[in-house]
């Protein structure tokens, strides 16, 4: 990758941002640092693994268990827009599978993938606490509700 | 003229069906004052405009499924109906709710002026032994899934000697079909902060957080404006020393919403479950004592000590006192949040509050509790809400989560659904649910594949067994209980995709 270098060094401006922000009793809280990381970058690459082990003073393994463990961490560069829906018990009922089938459809990938583009990341979620108005899905942090399979192309192309 | 002032919600349900839209072209228009309020959780009237009305004793008027073609005749004040004349409203019981669709959610003045941080005010003039008391006399239990009695827990913390002790509001309970913890971080933040200050007060506690579903990012972000407000206006404070309440959020883990893990998580770690004893009440956040709660359970407190234990004993049945949060989804006429007393049959409360099923639906099943909660057929509609007689029938409250499945439900799907679930979200610390999940959300895809014959059948239900005998927590223990509660309830469903697999082999 050749913007490595520069994107280590925004990393390192970042991870000490976020340890001098806690406290000297309050040690950096691995997964806050995480969660830091990856809104600033979209994901956590794995080769930035050994980097923040050094400044939060855990082991590469830490890192790693913590990394994978969370379903919102990610450790792969994201299209620019994040597609959410929602899998939940009300998004079930009111036929979400449909509504999943017509974003298939519409961006041309399952969940877990990114369009060729690079613009859209498909993920699932089990519930947003929108049930009222389910089925859900949210693009970035826009919310939408009451979705039909039918509205998917004029939610999604406002985002091209 | 004096312009006309409107209500609309800023909910995050509100706004995901256009709510802001409506409130960008109100604001353009001169002779309207627009206030965004919390949502009277009457979602299926969302977006819904509410209006002052100075002549008579009418109350407001409300508009609601309000679109852009309504906003003149909102403006020149007609048409509408009055709040009043709305069931879904006026029959319930409001207390934890009774600020919801009227106040600013971080008015700090509002709060107060509807008597807000009275329980506080009382809490600091009592003795800590006599706030406990207090909640035992109330009878409140948790509201989250055990259902444990408050004031036993907060006893233990209070008795447990530590140099520092926390108070912890779980709000990453996310079973799906809940949304009255968002709800109440959104719109009433403040009630939350305050049965926070009277626990910490009550078990002598230094330091507090707000562990948030990253799924939440409006109520994330409420809660901690509510903060920073509340220590502005000198109110975090316990004991003349400063009390921090710090909002952290979670990363999509549904096992954190387990307290142990939730804690693990907390410290920055994988969030996988302790074996308990210990409890977190005696040894919890860096092994000190800790009060765990959900924030319902919290949001409770400040009304049982400004009105006392025994008003909140009086409500409700023998064993499950106060007023539930039911949030109704799912196929349903009228979804929405409703508080009403424990005891009301389900049955009722579908008809009553759910106004029966959507349009062109027929009722098939019935699931309270969130994704570990059992499925239900009409037969069964009758039962109480109440923690008991859940427990009896082998179901869970849990957060009051209801979701009503319709006719083209397909259950073996459903089924499978909930063991992927399973799967997807087991910590892995114990191999009844990490491996048993696996194996049978394989089990439910040959069946819903039509390839699976009676002995997998048979194969599904002992695992199924296994997971419910020998898991650590919830998750597991309880994973289960919806696949089998499809299986007693709807065999046809699952033998029909049998005999398709027997045929084409035989
Ligand atoms: S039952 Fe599942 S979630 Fe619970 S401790 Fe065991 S592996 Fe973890
Ligand atoms: S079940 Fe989809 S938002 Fe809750």
């Amino acid at each position: 990758m050749p913007d490595q270098p520069s994107l280590d060094r925004n990393l390192d401006q970042l991870l000490s941002e976020e340890c001098g922000r806690s406290g000297p009793s309050d040690k950096p809280k691995l997964l806050k640092v995480l969660l830091a990381v990856q809104e600033r970058m979209g994901y956590v690459p794995p080769h930035s693994i050994p980097q923040i082990a050094r400044r939060v003073g855990a082991t590469e393994a830490d890192v790693a268990g913590v990394l994978s463990y969370y379903p919102d961490l990610r450790t792969f560069a994201p299209g620019r827009h994040v597609i959410r829906i929602c899998m939940g018990e009300s998004c079930f009922a009111n036929r979400c599978s449909r509504v999943l089938r017509a974003l298939n459809d519409h961006l041309g990938i399952v969940i877990g993938e990114t369009d060729a583009g690079r613009r859209f990341t498909l993920e699932k979620v089990y519930c947003m606490g929108n049930c009222a108005v389910a089925p859900t899905v949210a693009v970035n942090q826009d919310l939408f509700g009451r979705v039909e399979p039918e509205q998917i192309p004029s939610i999604v192309d406002c985002y091209r | 003229m004096t312009p006309a002032t409107l209500y609309l919600s800023n909910d995050t349900s509100s706004r995901a069906v256009g709510a802001d839209r409506l409130a960008k072209q109100l604001r353009q228009q001169s002779n309207a004052r627009l206030i965004r309020t919390s949502s009277r959780g009457a979602f299926f009237l969302e977006p819904m405009i509410e209006r002052d009305v100075t002549e008579g004793r009418e109350g407001r008027m409300v508009w609601c499924n309000v679109t852009a073609s309504d906003l003149p005749n909102i403006v020149a004040g007609r048409g509408g109906v009055p709040l009043r004349s709305i069931p879904f409203l006026s029959a319930q019981s409001r207390f934890t709710f009774s600020n919801f669709g009227i106040t600013q959610p971080l008015a700090l003045d509002e709060y107060r002026t509807r008597g807000g941080f009275e329980g506080l005010e009382r809490a600091l003039d009592m003795a800590r032994d006599s706030i406990i008391e207090e909640l035992k006399i109330a009878g409140l239990r948790g509201r989250g899934g055990a259902a444990y009695p408050v004031w036993s827990k907060w006893q233990a913390a209070r008795q447990t000697e530590s140099d520092e002790k926390f108070v912890v509001v779980n709000a990453d309970e996310g079973d799906a079909g809940t949304y009255c913890d968002r709800m109440v971080m959104e719109g009433d933040p403040f009630r939350l902060i305050e049965g926070m200050l009277i626990c910490a007060r009550a078990i002598g506690a230094t330091k507090g957080y707000v562990y948030c579903r990253q799924e939440y990012p409006a109520a994330a972000g409420a809660m901690r404006a509510a903060v920073r407000k509340v220590e502005e206006a000198g109110l975090l404070e316990l004991n003349g020393r400063p009390f921090a309440i710090d909002v952290v959020l979670g990363a999509g883990s549904y096992v954190c919403g387990e307290e142990t893990a939730l804690l693990e998580s907390l410290e920055g770690r994988r969030g996988v479950v302790r074996a308990k004893p210990p409890y977190p009440a005696v040894s919890g956040l860096y092994r000190k004592p800790t009060i765990v709660s959900n924030v319902l359970t919290f949001a409770t407190v400040p009304n049982i000590l400004t009105r006392g234990g025994a008003w909140h004993a009086s409500l409700g049945t023998d064993r499950s006192r106060g007023t539930i949060a039911l949030q109704i989804g799912g196929r349903v006429a009228q979804p929405g949040l409703v508080e009403i007393p424990f005891g009301l049959s389900l049955r009722k409360v579908l008809d009553q509050f759910g106004g029966g099923m959507a349009a062109g639906s027929r009722f098939k099943a019935v699931q309270v509790g969130g994704p570990l909660g059992s499925l239900f057929p009409e037969s069964k509609l009758d039962i109480p809400i109440c923690y008991d007689s859940f427990s009896d029938a082998g179901a869970i409250l849990g957060h009051g989560g209801i979701v009503v499945y319709d006719e083209d439900t397909d259950m073996v799907e459903l089924a499978r659904h909930f063991m992927a679930f399973t799967a997807d979200e087991s910590c892995g610390k114990c191999t009844p649910c990490r491996i048993g999940s696996l194996r049978g959300r394989e089990l439910l895809d040959l069946v819903h594949g039509g390839r699976a014959t009676k002995a997998e059948l048979t194969l599904l239900t002992d695992l199924a067994d296994t997971m419910r005998t020998a898991s650590l927590c919830a998750l597991g223990g309880r994973a289960p209980y919806p696949v089998l509660t499809a299986i007693e309830h709807f065999p046809g469903e699952f033998q029909t995709r049998l005999r398709a697999q027997e045929a084409g082999t035989g």
